[in-house]
């Protein structure tokens, strides 16, 4: 019954698009709306509507952030599902003790956490990465970057912490069910700001209406950064609950030796 | 243009080598390597942007399937 149900979804999933394929343009029509007016409006408009020189943040976070937001959303479901997959004891070992004894693992070589150089990682590397992932954050309006390459800078000094310490003490103490929750509350931040132009008056995630005592010009700024601010935490929130579950399961995994 | 040409033709090999190899753990390095090359290809046809969350997504992802090597068997047979 489980399965003819999963099938039965999935057969709706996958012949959804094939469906939506009559109503998109055909690929390189000259009379199509993203070539005829929509590209040159955005390429000429960007900076004065948006205030933002970066143009592509304009596009992704600006003139698209409906869009943006429900990729964000898919992100934080991808962290679910793979700690809905991964989570608890396993059944089965994908490879049986005796192996691990033949391949000489623990003869061969250190792991990882004993041939770094903690002091130089911990003190010097991760804060660097920290910094530069608040830089590229709140500068990714003028400059390249923004929400994701920040997200995914955050989660990559999680990914050095783990490797870098003990696997029992991690410098941030989340639990992947904590960090699940935090890849949720990166698209709740978004939409959220998205609501508060509608109770203003306005539409969603229309920034021009944002309720703040600032210069129309400045709101397009605010609300790009709110909004990216959301797009980080649901980014290094999935980032961070994908390395816990995997971590776990390969904990589980050298219990067993 | 001859850059763009020899970036591809070097995807290219790398794909086949990882498609052809037999060692796990050398497949992910050579993967990396691929994440690096697409990041000069982004480059070259003007993504700035795309190119830098190539960058640091390639790092992360290869580092996840190092530490997934340690579950699995390492040569292929």
């Amino acid at each position: 019954m489980r399965k003819l149900f999963t099938v039965i979804i999935l057969i709706v999933a996958i012949s959804t698009p094939f469906f939506a394929f009559d109503v998109l343009p055909v690929i390189g029509d000259p009379d199509s709306a993203p070539n005829s007016h929509v590209s040159d409006h955005y390429i000429e408009h960007a900076v004065e509507e948006c205030n933002s020189p970066n143009m592509v943040t304009a596009v992704i976070v600006d003139y698209r952030a409906f869009d943006t937001m429900f990729e964000t959303t898919v992100m934080f479901l991808a962290g679910v599902s793979v700690v809905l997959l991964l989570a608890g004891r396993p059944k089965r070992r994908l490879i049986s003790p005796s192996a691990v004894k033949k391949r000489g693992r623990t003869v061969r070589g250190k792991a990882v956490y004993e041939t770094v150089n903690k002091d130089v990682m911990i003190s010097l590397i991760e804060p660097l990465i920290l910094i530069y992932a608040v830089y590229v954050l709140f500068h990714g309006e003028v400059s390249l970057g923004g929400g994701f390459q920040a997200g995914a800078l955050i989660g990559m000094t999680y990914l050095l912490d783990v490797m870098v310490g003990k696997r029992q003490r991690p410098i941030f103490n989340l639990s992947k069910f904590r960090s699940a929750a935090l890849a949720g509350v990166g698209p709740f931040i978004y939409a959220l700001t998205g609501l508060i132009s509608v109770f203003a008056g306005g539409m969603y995630l229309e920034y021009n209406r944002l309720p703040l005592p600032v210069h129309q010009a400045e709101l397009h700024s605010i609300g790009i950064t709110a909004v990216e601010i959301g797009v980080t935490i649901g980014v290094a929130g999935t980032i961070i609950t994908i390395i816990n579950a995997l971590m776990e399961r390969i904990s589980f995994d050298d219990d067993n030796d | 243009m001859i850059l763009e040409a020899v970036l591809l033709l070097g995807l290219i090999g790398i794909t086949l080598a990882i498609i052809f190899g037999t060692d796990l753990m050398v497949a992910v390095v050579i993967y990396c390597a691929f994440s690096f090359l697409t990041m000069f290809l982004y480059i070259v046809m003007g993504a700035p942007d795309v190119a830098f969350t190539e960058a640091v997504i390639g790092v992360i992802s290869t580092v996840i399937f190092i530490i997934l090597l340690r579950s699995i068997d390492r040569k292929i047979k």
